[in-house]
């Protein structure tokens, strides 16, 4: 498994048509690599480019497309790459091999990795905060719903969660400056948002929320988690797939 | 404009159907607010619930009844809200009354509105 930090990144240039025991050289040495543990390989085909030999080779060229040039690619640890070399070296035959030292700054994950751990905005328990919103309906925000807007920004931000509310009566911050409307006239369409999270994350959200809400209000009460529980990335993949399946019936 | 301010919100639930002077209940209730100048209320109809009452209060669209959950959350600075809670005892015959203290921030557009 790579971690983050120094590793080296292995290119290897071949002809699509060479092959060794009979069968294409890349594909041996992507199972050389397969099965020697490498943690992943990539390789990609060209549609034009020459050689040691200067044959121009291009898909243009019937006679020669079986001859395009072929790009193995995979990234390892120094240690793992220097016990592989002389292997590698034999195998591609008149290919070229690369290498380069590179920086890993995520290390690709399996499925399962993922399941067993959780980001950070989804540890969430005992103390929080109930953050509550409430907008007008026609406000709007760069175009779109303020209460959609602030929606996306609140997912942007990571908060936990959050519900939009639709009230049918009401009335907020602006009638109160010119209150003589009758109540049947009000709007009805008032807007509360939902939130729940860490007193430090609401917090830390508020200057947008001050950037994004003209008039409303805005109010915060303590609350407790009890249960905040939420689906394993496979399990929505799995949700997901049963709805492809349904749609292509 | 933005107000920082700490206060009180007072949830009421009660059912579609309670009626106060011929008029709705929560419509009576949003009045009197606005007649306070109360900064905030808000009707919600939830799609399901229970009361005092112990009845199941549903709206759907499969039966007639149009008695649903009805919450009304008003938000306001506690001396504010003392002089609703009167208000709301004598008409509230049959319902729940929850305050809880909030902290909150009031944004206003300043001087000339943008909405009519």
């Amino acid at each position: 498994m790579l971690s983050p930090g120094k590793a080296v990144k292995v290119t290897i240039y071949l002809s699509e048509g060479s092959t060794r025991h009979g069968v294409p050289v890349y594909t041996s040495i992507l199972d050389f690599l397969f099965y020697r543990g490498v943690a992943g390989a990539t390789v990609t085909k060209g549609i034009a480019g020459f050689g040691a030999d200067h044959h121009m080779h291009s898909a243009n060229l019937i006679d020669l497309a079986d001859h395009l040039p072929v790009k193995i690619e995979f990234i390892e640890s120094r240690e793992k790459v220097d016990s592989l070399l002389n292997k590698l070296q034999a195998m591609a035959g008149t290919g070229l091999i690369e290498m380069q030292e590179t920086n890993i700054a995520k290390p690709a994950r399996t499925t399962k990795d993922l399941e067993k751990e959780q980001p950070e905005h989804l540890k969430i328990e005992g103390h929080a905060q109930l953050m509550r919103i409430y907008l007008n309906e026609e406000d709007r925000w760069n175009g779109k719903p303020l209460y959609k807007a602030l929606v996306e920004a609140m997912r942007s931000n990571d908060l936990a969660g959050v519900t939009v509310y639709k009230g049918f009566l009401g009335y907020g911050s602006h009638h109160q400056l010119h209150g003589d409307e009758s109540i049947f006239s009000l709007h009805h369409g008032s807007i509360m948002l939902s939130t729940v999270d860490t007193a430090e994350k609401l917090r830390a959200f508020l200057p947008i929320v001050d950037q994004m809400v003209q008039e409303g209000l805005v109010t915060f009460s303590d609350v407790d988690i009890i249960k905040y529980a939420h689906r394993s990335p496979d399990v929505q993949q799995d949700i997901q797939s049963e709805a492809e399946s349904d749609k292509a019936e | 404009m933005k107000e920082q301010f700490s206060g009180c919100m007072v949830r009421v639930h009660f059912g579609e159907e309670d009626r106060w002077q011929g008029i709705p209940l929560y419509e009576a209730i949003v009045a009197k607010c606005k007649e306070l100048g109360i900064a905030e209320a808000i009707v919600f109809r939830g799609i399901e619930g229970f009361g005092s009452a112990s009845r199941i209060r549903r709206s759907s669209l499969w039966s007639f009844s149009k008695d649903a959950p009805i919450q009304v959350s008003i938000i306001d600075s506690e001396e504010q809200i003392a002089r609703l809670l009167p208000f709301l005892d004598s008409i509230v015959d049959e319902g729940l009354v929850a305050t809880s203290r909030v902290e909150g921030i009031l944004y206003r557009p300043n001087e000339h509105p943008t909405k009519s």
